[in-house]
């Protein structure tokens, strides 16, 4: 048994970066670096076989996520700047802001929107989430709620369909083809989404009179362009759909291009962008994320290396049936702590094997939910951290308080898809025929 | 954070990349399989293919015909998956050690050889592993990567949409070779020599395709036969005699709605081709293995997986020694001799007579040593 060296770099972590405050991407690799010691790998070996190679290794896995991510960001400040954004955001608050019931459930699918597109947490709370934080702020509510609505909303985001990763990624491990989830996601999401943005802000909301709000709020952006304005958003969804669209004609050209792109339109669609501004405030924001998703890269290489990957596995799957969904409810979110990507693909897969004969799209779908959650799990916590950064609140765990019972929320609900997977799909294939 | 001061860190950043570049470096280099006395010619899977020359796609094809050249085609793929080691072993003994006197043997011991050049983040692979060869000096072979490297490939789109059929997968299956077949000249790299594996198989009137693999413990097909609906008899028949032989293989039919594996797609679009593919239980590739290293890899023996056992996840066997890597060449061997011999049964007009095949007892015994030779 090796899993007393994962618990001794999970408490070397935690000392590093919570007492002595290093960047959590480094507290992280240098666990990692601390665990293959231990483990018994020398540091430079030949052939490969010393442990900077693995750490070198490691730290690449995520290395489309982290172009994605820092192209997701310099966009989203593109259209900040053109104006794009605060129009978009105007004119659901001009429709909506006399209705608190709407307003929360459709500026929660508006903070939601980037993730469903990237899959990605940290697209919407940097972006959408920074722009429905000011109004909300504005109309009043506590700014960690409003931290914790967004962080939600984001993490609903990521679930959503049509881009899930952490289905993608167990879906990958047991040759399930990503197709048929958008139903059981949106089963997942809506409810959810409607029920925690209710919960989050209505109570704020209702009764505040919206006008002085609107007054305040610039729409000069939308009278000097118009829809020209829309333009950098139609070119994203155009080009992140075509490929789907159009098979095999329209080429995939990657999502970074994509928002690189966009970014380019953007700079002749609005209001003047400040590029190296932009440039660098995208940076500035994604450099400690992708710093993070480095270090768990090396995490999960030392644990696949020393055996402990395996040991957590089988300690989960050894849990007796009716402690087997408490166990996925439980740790599925809690392994977020080190990402929730690799809670997909080391927890996620395993749980679905061992749940094999019920209809793995519902319970693959489920466990994705699970899996997603990790990102409200401190220390690594990305949703909760950007919701924290974009409300100005110093401290993470104060959002993060306030996302407790939505997660449980969450979490339930998807125990409760994988626990009446056989009825639920049952009843939407002959609801649909058998999609 | 000024306790790390971003020129120490890149020093230190600096000099990690510089370490470990001669580690991935290494790998790029081509191993060395020695054409054995039944190889008569040494050709190129670019022939097939002409856009391939030069790029990492390019990979060795060996023609091991018979004086009688009356007899059918059979092309043996290893290395689609360079991260199931005992396939493309197996693919590399019979380059060394088969004599045909009747027919050819076509055999691509490195069907991704894209995929040889990298090991696959968080797996944790080694990138080597060495076996001794007959005359006592040492073999060293790749341990590669399930998908081409994406030097060759990049970036993976969302979502990987399959040609022709239009079915969906994760996006990083774009580099799975044995979810691109049939393959497109105008493709991707994976797509490319997918395309050129399929146009060598309709070119030279391939009759019986083996696709060698390996799969974890845990996944639902293992320790099987694979066979289109039009290669069943003759994949049934193998089974059979392997049965005989105290070797037990489950066939499974080649599932209709899952796209792009050889089997499916060959069989389909290059009938009337027996497409069949072989697979082995190889801990390494599993998610609940325990600690990962080349010893690991040779010797099939995990503890993590006689827990699993314990708890239902083994979809076969797992016995006391574990499944080790010998074992797993000699059953694909023995696979590879029972189908060609089902095949050459039934197609008495067109056989392919092999001799040469390394022998069980030995194998098991002795490893795969007695078969490999020395690198000259
Ligand atoms: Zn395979």
């Amino acid at each position: 048994m090796s899993l007393w060296i994962l618990g001794l770099m999970v408490a070397f972590f935690a000392f590093v970066s919570f007492r002595w405050k290093w960047p959590i991407g480094i507290g992280l690799a240098a666990s990692a670096l601390l665990g293959g010691l231990l483990g018994g790998t020398p540091l430079w070996a030949g052939e490969g076989r010393g442990l900077l190679r693995h750490l070198v290794e490691g730290a690449f896995v995520y290395i489309d996520p982290m172009l994605i991510m820092a192209s997701a960001i310099f966009f989203m400040k593109c259209i900040e700047d053109s104006g794009l954004l605060s129009a978009l955001n105007l004119r659901i608050l001009r429709h909506l802001g006399r209705s608190p019931f709407w307003l929360s459930i459709l500026l929660a699918a508006f903070v939601a929107f980037p993730g469903l597109l990237t899959g990605l947490t940290t697209a919407s709370v940097l972006t959408t989430g920074a722009i429905a934080s000011v109004p909300l702020i504005k109309l009043g509510m506590d700014r960690r709620r409003v931290g914790a609505f967004i962080a939600i909303a984001a993490i609903i985001g990521m679930v959503a369909p049509p881009i899930n990763l952490p289905v993608m990624i167990i879906g990958g491990g047991v040759d399930m083809p990503y197709i048929g989830f958008t139903l059981p996601l949106l089963l997942l999401c809506i409810p959810t989404l409607v029920l925690s943005s209710l919960w989050l802000a209505y109570p704020s909301l209702r009764g505040v009179d919206v006008t002085p709000v609107l007054a305040e709020l610039d729409d000069g952006p939308w009278q000097r362009h118009g829809v020209k304005l829309l333009l950098p958003l139609l070119v994203v969804l155009a080009l992140m759909s075509g490929p789907r669209l159009f098979p095999g004609v329209w080429p995939s050209i990657g999502l970074p291009l994509t928002f690189v792109l966009g970014s380019v339109v953007a700079l002749v669609s609005g209001d003047r962008v400040r590029l190296l501004r932009a440039a660098r405030g995208a940076t500035h924001q994604a450099l400690p994320v992708m710093a993070i998703l480095v270090g768990v890269g090396c995490f999960i290489q030392v644990m696949t290396l020393g055996g402990m990957r395996g040991e957590l596995v089988i300690a989960c799957l050894q849990l007796p049936d009716w402690l087997l969904f408490a166990g996925i409810t439980v740790s599925m979110p809690l392994f977020g702590a080190v990402s929730a990507f690799g809670s997909a693909s080391v927890l996620g897969v395993p749980f679905l094997l061992a749940l094999l004969g019920r209809p793995e799209i519902w319970v693959g779908a489920g466990l994705s939910m699970m899996a997603s959650l990790g990102d409200l799990m401190p220390p690594t916590a990305l949703s909760g951290i950007f919701a924290a950064q974009v409300v100005g609140e110093p401290n993470y765990l104060k959002v993060l308080r306030h996302c407790l019972l939505p997660a449980a929320l969450l979490a339930a609900w998807a125990l409760v898809v994988i626990l009446f997977a056989e009825p639920l799909s049952g009843f939407f294939a002959g609801l649909f025929g058998g999609v | 954070m000024k306790r790390f001061h971003p020129w120490i860190l890149l020093a230190l950043s600096l000099l990690i990349c510089a370490l470990t570049a001669r580690d991935f470096l290494l790998q790029h280099r081509p191993d060395a399989i020695v054409a054995g006395p039944g190889v008569t010619e040494q050709r190129r899977l670019s022939e097939w293919m002409p856009e391939l020359e030069g790029t990492r796609g390019d990979t060795e094809v060996y023609l091991l015909a018979g004086a009688d050249t009356t007899g059918g085609d059979v092309l043996v793929l290893g290395g689609t998956h360079p991260n199931e080691p005992a396939a493309f072993l197996a693919a590399v003994l019979l380059v060394e050690n088969l004599q045909v006197s009747h027919g050819r043997l076509w055999v691509i011991p490195q069907a991704n050889h894209s995929a040889f050049s990298q090991t696959e983040p968080q797996e944790a692979h080694p990138q080597f592993f060495h076996l001794p060869d007959r005359e006592g000096g040492e073999r060293r072979f790749r341990m590669g990567s399930r998908l081409s490297n994406p030097l060759d490939q990049w970036p993976d789109p969302e979502i990987t949409v399959h040609h022709p059929s239009g079915q969906s997968l994760s996006g990083n299956e774009t580099r799975n070779l044995n979810r691109c077949f049939p393959g497109r000249r105008e493709g991707t790299h994976t797509e490319r020599v997918a395309w050129a594996i399929r146009h060598l198989v309709d070119s030279e009137d391939i009759k019986l395709l083996i696709d060698i693999h390996e799969a974890s413990i845990e996944y639902p097909v293992v320790n099987a036969v694979v066979a289109h609906e039009h290669a069943s008899d003759i994949a049934g028949m193998a089974v059979f005699n392997l049965a005989m032989e105290g070797l037990d293989y489950n066939l499974e039919p080649s599932p209709k709605n899952l796209h792009g594996l050889s089997h499916r797609e060959l069989g389909d679009h290059c009938a009337p081709l027996y497409a069949t593919l072989l697979e082995t239980a190889n801990v390494i590739q599993g998610r609940l293995r325990g600690k990962t290293s080349e010893a690991v890899l040779l010797s099939g023996d995990d503890p993590c997986y006689h827990d699993a056992g314990e708890i239902g996840m083994n979809r076969v066997h797992y016995p006391e020694e574990g499944i080790p890597f010998r074992q797993r060449v000699w059953r694909h061997i023995a696979a590879c001799r029972e189908l060609i011999g089902s095949y050459s049964m039934m197609h008495p007009e067109a056989p392919l007579y092999i001799s040469g095949f390394p022998e069980g007892t030995v194998l098991l015994e002795e490893g795969c040593g007695p078969y490999l030779m020395p690198v000259p």
